[in-house]
């Protein structure tokens, strides 16, 4: 490689590293929780969601009739959209096709339930939308249903930040920031790789801890790059296609569709792609969508159902379309799909899940399951935690080495000052992180019935608070130490307490099989434990180091997990 | 040590430029690309496809921006291929 090259790729990969630093470790950092959203959700609400799995009854008879007290519902088409782990579904209904129903519009008895979370469909007609909650038996209010798990996960995109921006761009603040700061890491990722080319092999071998800092951290940025190379090149790429694919769907549509959104999103395999006119005669049959749906469930085995459409509901040419997933022991991708017409009650196609997935189906398939970790249980979230975890070290690794190449006497006084300014700011914000989401979680089990609101406050406050105070402090080595010694003690006290004020000790949740439960009180006694581990063998070393004014320069290992 | 100033650019707008073709004009090497792969593949398979391979020619892009010296040449480069490209694609 010629020095001018080598020399661009470090430069770039430098700037681009440095502009992305902060709110990378944020979505790196939320985002590897966000891998036990669900485990979250139920130890927050202490209820385990494994330990009665299998008991929810699916009734969708029960929405059609609830709806239909406030509807007419003929020439309605109507689409259940079922969530992961089949305890809710999403419910969309469409406005009638029936000329007389359409002109019988009445004024609306309840309020819009619109919540911006599907794709948005007009709202210009008595259309309803809404979530509901099979095991609960009631329409889910998502306010109330919203736990740390869903907090964080939604923070791994940005989602808050698309309240705070008070222009209105046409697209969501938070997301497109999300999609450009991905994009930009895909390009930090090239440029890194790139620039350690020559000497991926050796360097990759080496590491010398006990060093100068400088050095430590430059061997730890390229070691863990090199080995989270490939699993953060696939988190860029799919994250920019799950948060902000507007870059390409938006020009795609204009030129392929000329602007027919709903075109694109059937022929990329969203939704049902079949169309069902509708005929204008009245049907005598009675629809029974459970039994439907229950032998559909008995025949497609090792598959979850994920769609349930009612086209034209009440008419001669109603049909119900459903689809369903495999599971991912079974086969990773793919999607059946079986069209059942109402009134001569005769099935007129069938693809079982199993079947050989399309092209298309693969690589949806692939972005989404490479994305969520849902393809190979707990165990292999629990790596892509750590893959995540170590991502975050790599960040902070990456802006100690920028730091301290710039803190020399060449370098004026006032770069200097800024320099470190930045980096303090990005130390103290990022290392705050561990221990508020550990002390926000805490503070929820003492509060009954904790809001959406009040995870915001219990989060965002604290964590102004904290990095405000590590900031204060000047003094990066200590930061990280105060940070690491507030992480043990506040993700020790997380399990302890929930065994305390819950009864959820390691052994009572075991017993019950709320392994949900177990394993977050579990994963916070590692995370206190790793920490501790950490502050210990930093504490040892700044002893070993016998002059206090070299200690007092030295800035500790910014590791944080 | 940072990188070598030696070998960077100096003038701001010429690294703005040199931005500017890389993303902007990469952009519009990425999407006219797929957009003539049309004429040869179904278009949801290119779509699909450039989910993947669309992010990563954009952002090689804009690498290249800056690997090829001139700003110019980068503007005339990308314009070029844009042309092509939309050339397969509309004719």
């Amino acid at each position: 490689m010629d020095n001018r090259k080598y020399n661009i790729y470090f430069n770039t990969h430098t700037i681009s590293g440095i502009i992305i630093c902060a709110i990378l470790y944020v979505m790196f950092f939320a985002g590897s929780f966000s891998f036990f959203k669900d485990d979250l959700a139920s130890w927050q609400k202490n209820q385990s969601y494994l330990s009665h799995k299998g008991e929810i009854k699916k009734d969708f008879n029960y929405i059609i009739d609830s709806l239909s007290k406030h509807h007419n519902l003929k020439g309605r088409d109507v689409d259940f959209t079922l969530q992961r782990h089949q305890a809710g579904v999403y419910v969309a209904m469409s406005a009638s096709h029936d000329p007389i129903v359409k002109q019988q519009k009445k004024p609306k008895k309840k309020p819009e339930q619109k919540r911006g979370r599907g794709r948005g469909r007009g709202g210009d007609d008595d259309s309803a939308f809404f979530t509901y909650d099979f095991s609960q038996q009631k329409e889910a209010d998502y306010a109330s249903s919203y736990t740390i798990g869903e907090f964080l996960y939604r923070l791994h995109f940005l989602a808050q930040l698309n309240q705070v921006f008070p222009f209105r761009i046409g697209v969501p603040f938070g997301y497109l920031l999300a999609g450009i700061v991905s994009f930009i890491f895909i390009f930090a990722l090239i440029t890194g790789l790139l620039l350690h080319w020559n000497k991926l092999i050796t360097n990759f071998f080496t590491f010398r801890p006990w060093n100068k800092r400088k050095i430590v951290w430059t061997d730890l940025h390229t070691v863990l790059g090199v080995i989270g190379f490939p699993y953060q090149l696939v988190f860029a790429v799919t994250g920019v296609v799950l948060i902000f694919n507007s870059f390409l769907i938006v020009p795609y549509t204009k030129l392929f569709y000329k602007g027919n959104d709903e075109k694109i999103y059937k022929d990329l395999g969203f939704g049902v792609k079949e169309e069902f006119a509708y005929a204008n005669k009245p049907l005598p049959n009675r629809l029974d969508l459970n039994q439907l749906v229950s032998q559909t469930e008995q025949k497609w085995q090792k598959s979850d159902l994920s769609l349930v459409a009612v086209r034209n509901y009440g008419d001669e040419n109603m049909h119900v379309v459903l689809q369903a997933k495999p599971h991912t022991d079974a086969q990773l991708n793919g999607v059946g799909q079986l069209i059942y017409r109402v009134r001569d009650q005769k099935i007129i196609s069938e693809n079982a899940p199993l079947e050989a997935a399309s092209y298309v189906q693969t690589v949806r398939g692939l972005i989404y399951h490479l994305h969520f970790g849902d393809f190979g249980g707990r165990p292999l979230r629990v790596i892509y935690f750590v893959l995540g975890i170590l991502g975050c070290i790599v960040i902070n690794s990456g802006v100690m080495i920028w730091l301290v190449a710039r803190d020399n006497k060449s370098i004026p006084e006032r770069k200097r000052k800024f320099n470190f300014w930045t980096a303090n700011v990005y130390i103290s914000s990022s290392l705050s992180m561990l221990p508020v989401t550990a002390f926000s979680m805490i503070a929820l089990l003492f509060l009954q019935k904790p809001s959406q609101s009040d995870i915001y406050h219990w989060y965002f406050y604290p964590w102004l608070v904290l990095s405000v105070y590590f900031l204060a402090l000047r003094n990066l080595a200590l930061v990280n130490r105060q940070s690491l010694l507030l992480s043990t003690i506040s993700c020790f006290l997380l399990p302890l307490l929930d065994g305390i004020v819950r009864g959820n000790w390691f052994w009572n949740t075991y017993q019950r099989n709320a392994f949900d439960i177990l394993f977050i009180d579990v994963l916070f006694l590692c995370l206190a434990l790793i920490s501790g581990l950490i502050l210990w063998k930093t504490e040892q070393r700044k002893r070993a180091l016998s002059s206090p004014e070299e200690a007092s320069q030295k800035v500790a290992l910014p590791n944080n997990a | 040590m940072p990188a070598n100033k030696k070998y960077l650019t100096k003038s701001p707008w010429i690294k703005l430029s040199k931005i500017l073709a890389g993303s902007l004009g990469g952009y519009l090497v990425t999407l006219s690309f797929h957009a003539a792969l049309t004429r040869a593949i179904p278009k949801e398979y290119v779509m699909v496809t450039s989910f993947i391979t669309g992010y990563l020619l954009w952002a090689t892009l804009l690498l290249v921006a800056f690997l090829i010296p001139k700003s110019w040449k980068t503007w005339a480069i990308y314009a070029l291929l844009t042309g092509l490209f939309s050339g397969i694609y509309f004719i």
